[in-house]
């Protein structure tokens, strides 16, 4: 307790003294003495042009452009070969779908081969036939 | 003792990083830290001109490595630890120049402060510096830091990357070694 009152009665002061003006003098000498350093010769920073400024902002949207395009395109494409419903002529299902319709306009009545097969079963020559010319 | 905080040490910062201003900014950072550096250094090693010496090697270095400070730590942390650094390389060069041991320091210390002209004369305060030269040397800088420059634990746990724990241990270690040395001195 004793020596902590020692300690309180030093308040904090060292006893060290320094020559008088001694850190004003240091602090002259000081900057005086310091070395030039290399960044400090360098040619001082020039201003940057707007176009500087604003050129990675424009590749950017230059980019996101080219990208858009791309897609689009890809969209474009998918949707010429497009098979969905919404595509396909709705008449044209119906009449396909329809038995009648179809057998009578899209079936052949009568098969070329049938036809032929006749006409050989009846001794027909095709060398010897009169076409009228 | 400690430089006040009082100051927007950021724009110092900013100036010091900017190559057109930095040289400027320097001398600012030498007039306002050269005395309490000063006297971190004096206290640890006993003479003047050993402490004038040490504080122009610490703001050289300071100077010729000033890229390097980003300003992630407090410039006055940054200024203390190579002041700091300087003082205690200068200590071992000494010992191994004097060729004495770490246990013999005390007294080698003690002789230089008996030496030294630049005192004011008070029998205490020369007691008192005796007694905190017999301490161990991370002691001793534990002990400066808090009572001489009044800083914070984490001020000084910032700059010697010890514990606040450890400092605290340290400190009144120290306290009790300077009672001890006081009560065999009396």
């Amino acid at each position: 307790m004793e020596n902590n009152d020692i300690l309180s009665k030093i308040n904090h002061d060292s006893g060290m003294t320094v020559p008088d003006g001694y850190f004003a003098d240091f602090n002259k000498r000081m900057e005086a003495a310091l070395p030039t350093r290399p960044w400090e010769n360098a040619p001082a920073k020039r201003e940057r042009t707007l176009w500087q400024k604003v050129r990675p902002y424009a590749y950017m949207a230059a980019m996101f452009m080219g990208v858009w395009c791309m897609m689009k395109m890809v969209d474009i494409m998918r949707t010429g070969t497009d098979l969905s419903q919404s595509n396909i002529n709705q008449d044209l299902v119906s009449a396909v779908a329809n038995d009648t319709f179809y057998n009578s306009y899209c079936t052949p009545l009568m098969e070329e081969d049938d036809l032929y097969y006749d006409l050989y079963a009846d001794g027909f020559d095709p060398e010897n036939i009169d076409f009228g010319e | 003792m400690a430089p006040t905080s009082d100051f927007d040490e950021s724009l110092l910062v900013q100036r010091l990083q900017n190559p057109e201003t930095c040289r400027d900014a320097f001398g600012e950072v030498i007039a306002r830290y050269s005395e309490p550096l000063y006297w971190q250094i004096r206290r640890m090693v006993p003479g003047h001109d050993d402490a004038n010496d040490l504080l122009q090697n610490t703001f050289l270095k300071a100077w010729t490595s000033i890229e390097n400070f980003r300003g992630a730590a407090k410039l006055s942390t940054w200024l203390y630890k190579i002041a700091i650094n300087e003082s205690l390389s200068f200590l071992e060069k000494e010992r191994k120049h004097a060729n004495v041991s770490m246990d013999d320091e005390a007294t080698h210390l003690i002789h230089a402060i008996e030496a030294d002209t630049n005192i004011d004369g008070d029998e205490l305060k020369l007691k008192l510096r005796k007694a905190i030269a017999m301490l161990p040397e991370k002691q001793r800088l534990v002990f400066n830091m808090r009572y001489y420059d009044e800083m914070k634990y984490e001020q000084i746990s910032n700059i010697l990357g010890t514990s606040v724990g450890a400092l605290k241990a340290s400190y009144h270690l120290a306290v009790k070694k300077i009672e001890q040395y006081f009560e065999e001195n009396d």
